[in-house]
């Protein structure tokens, strides 16, 4: 999909507005990407305890407020929350993109399937995702991740089970109005098989509603695990998650409101780039449909 | 329509019977011993053992399955290993404060969603416009859980204007934040939807022919852009509550309200798979019988849609 400067700069105002928030976006993710990346050069280390500090002929004891000291103030233990945070960021990126990317592959491949081959596949494919969806999310990831026991790698199939469904039913829908299109017959009478016919016509030709699902995805994916980590069921510590990082500061919500408080801003923040980004990506594909998307079933 | 409604049904069956499969097979790789559970960390173990058998931990597991179906399929959904007491009793609890808040945060989201959605229409591009649009994004990216935090140090331990959690009857103070905090996603997504859907219809010749004949703005509003835009806001807020049931264990757990999201949550926590998939089915029927719901108010604003 190649969209030129020009036609960005002849979109009406709201579109551009619109595009220019979507950059807002990017340039967000980009510099959060870059903090997760090189957090040991950037961040003091987040596992440092300081459970006194002399200031003024006082002795304090943490948690200590913001600082130049500490960006974010320091949590019980004195550690530094920003250098947690940024760390926490690490781990909801790579939790946002391997989910949303396992999910993504998952779907795609399962939704082309149920969309062009015989009905019994279809069928059983489409029954397993009724059974899937009819969950409620949070609770089959809770219990996803219990039984597989807490950690990174359980929290992202956990919750890349729950979030294939979705991308099968908008592939499988893509995948059957294509497959009645001329050139899908054209390819099919010069002898192409399936497999070719799915991979070399059709899945080409959903690309855009594939990207922007790719996109729309991702906050909910870093939301749950979040949500999870808030439960006790996600990421475990020493391993610093922006979920339990607020789920610690929640009882220290009178004392320290920025311990419970930054994490969560910052949290926001992330969830909002990606919308924004995924708002313009809808713009960019589908110049038609207005501003109002639907948003993945995000419940956290 | 009766006919389609009634079909509608019966494909729920196949979906329970799977939702119920899938999960005793999750709690049955879970490790832990219910009867231990039930038991207590310094029981006998003979104690454990009578329990064991009186249960029916025992026997083999695809008896056990077999048991579990034919019981739910005569209704009976058995006794929770934390409570125990009879499971139908405690949903019968249970579930109407869980409906209670669920309809008091759509009814909140649906009205300021839509009458944010229609100011913004009618400012289009203005500054109302964007102040709302605005707060409709920041607004879905709120993580549920935190955004609750934030409104209790707000409103409960600064104010001191609302009980930060629990439960009180009817509706009652308890009922406003945890409902407000639900609300305020689906809000936003309301806002944006109206707003869309009336951009669109504003676009339509006859609200051209409407203005030329000289009605007012809020006329042509009222009588000529909302009902035409209603389809799209419809079924947005049947999506929206199914997503709201879906966020609400967050929330009842958060808030301490005693619904059935906490009560899965808990039984969860104490591996407790007869409560457990009773909720998880009582859910589920809901999310259906809304979906079920929605598409037949779909017929009857948009009678160009008819169900065979």
């Amino acid at each position: 999909m190649h969209i030129s400067i020009r036609e960005f700069a002849t979109s009406d105002w709201g579109r551009f507005q619109r595009s220019r928030l979507a950059l807002a976006g990017v340039g967000v993710i980009l510099l959060f990407m870059l903090l997760a990346a090189f957090a040991p050069y950037i961040v003091t280390d987040p596992t440092q305890i300081e459970m006194r500090r002399e200031q003024d002929g006082q002795t304090l004891r943490p948690p200590f407020p913001p600082s130049r000291l500490n960006l974010f103030g320091t949590d019980q233990l004195g550690r530094d929350i920003f250098a947690r945070v940024v760390y926490g960021l690490r781990t909801s990126l790579i939790v946002g993109i391997l989910v949303r990317g396992i999910s993504m592959v998952a779907g795609v491949l399962l939704g082309l399937i149920s969309g062009f081959f015989p009905r019994y596949v279809d069928d059983l494919i489409m029954r397993i995702t009724d059974i899937m969806l009819a969950f409620p999310v949070i609770l089959l990831a809770m219990t996803v991740t219990a039984v597989l026991g807490p950690g990174l790698v359980t929290v992202c199939v956990a919750l890349a089970l729950v979030a294939w469904p979705d991308v099968a039913r908008l592939v499988r829908g893509q995948a059957l109005s294509i497959r009645g299109q001329t050139y899908v017959e054209a390819a099919r009478c010069v002898g192409a098989g399936s497999w070719r016919i799915l991979l070399r016509h059709v899945l080409p030709n959903c690309m855009g509603p594939i990207i922007v699902a790719f996109s729309m995805g991702i906050p909910g994916a870093i939301m749950y695990e979040a949500g999870l980590s808030f439960f006790g069921f996600g990421i475990q510590p020493p391993t610093p998650s922006l979920g339990s990082i607020i789920s610690d500061g929640r009882g220290y919500i009178t004392v320290a409101p920025w311990y419970p408080g930054f994490p969560g801003l910052v949290l926001t923040i992330l969830v909002l780039s990606v919308n924004l980004v995924g708002d313009g990506l809808i713009d960019v594909m589908n110049p038609r449909a207005a501003s109002g998307m639907q948003y993945n079933r995000s419940a956290t | 329509m009766l006919g389609y409604s009634v079909r509608r049904l019966i494909q729920i069956v196949p979906i329970l019977i799977g939702l119920v499969t899938v999960l005793f097979a999750l709690l049955n790789i879970l490790p832990g011993d219910p009867a231990r559970m039930m038991a207590g960390p310094f029981a006998d173990p003979d104690v454990v053992k009578t329990i064991r058998e009186e249960m029916g931990f025992n026997r083999p597991l695809w008896v056990q399955y077999l048991d579990n179906l034919g019981n739910l399929a005569r209704g009976e959904f058995g006794r929770s290993y934390q409570s125990r007491r009879p499971i139908l009793q405690d949903l019968i609890e249970v579930f109407p404060k869980t409906i209670q808040l669920a309809i008091a945060a759509e009814v909140a989201s649906a009205l300021i969603g839509v009458w944010l959605g229609v100011i913004a229409a009618a400012r289009r591009n203005g500054w109302a416009d964007r102040l709302i649009m605005t707060i409709a994004a920041l607004n879905l990216s709120f993580p549920l859980f935190w955004l609750a935090l934030m409104l209790q140090i707000a409103f409960a331990v600064s104010l001191r204007l609302l009980p930060p959690s629990g439960y009180g009857i009817g509706f009652d103070r308890f009922i406003i934040l945890p409902a407000f905090t639900l609300a305020l996603p689906s809000l936003g997504l309301l806002a944006r939807i109206t707003r869309a859907a009336l951009l669109e219809v504003m676009a339509e010749d006859y609200i051209r022919t409407a203005r030329a004949k000289g009605l007012r703005n809020a006329l042509v509003m009222r009588r000529h852009m909302l009902p035409n835009a209603l389809i799209p806001i419809v079924s947005t807020i049947g999506a929206d509550f199914v997503r709201l049931l879906g966020g609400i264990p967050i929330i009842e757990v958060i808030f301490a309200w005693p619904g059935i999201g906490k009560y899965a949550y808990d039984a969860l926590v104490f591996r407790d798979l007869p409560a457990l998939q009773a909720s998880v089915v009582v859910l589920a029927v809901s999310v259906s019988l809304v979906n079920l719901a929605v598409d037949l108010l779909y017929a009857y604003i948009n009678p160009r849609i008819r169900y065979v």
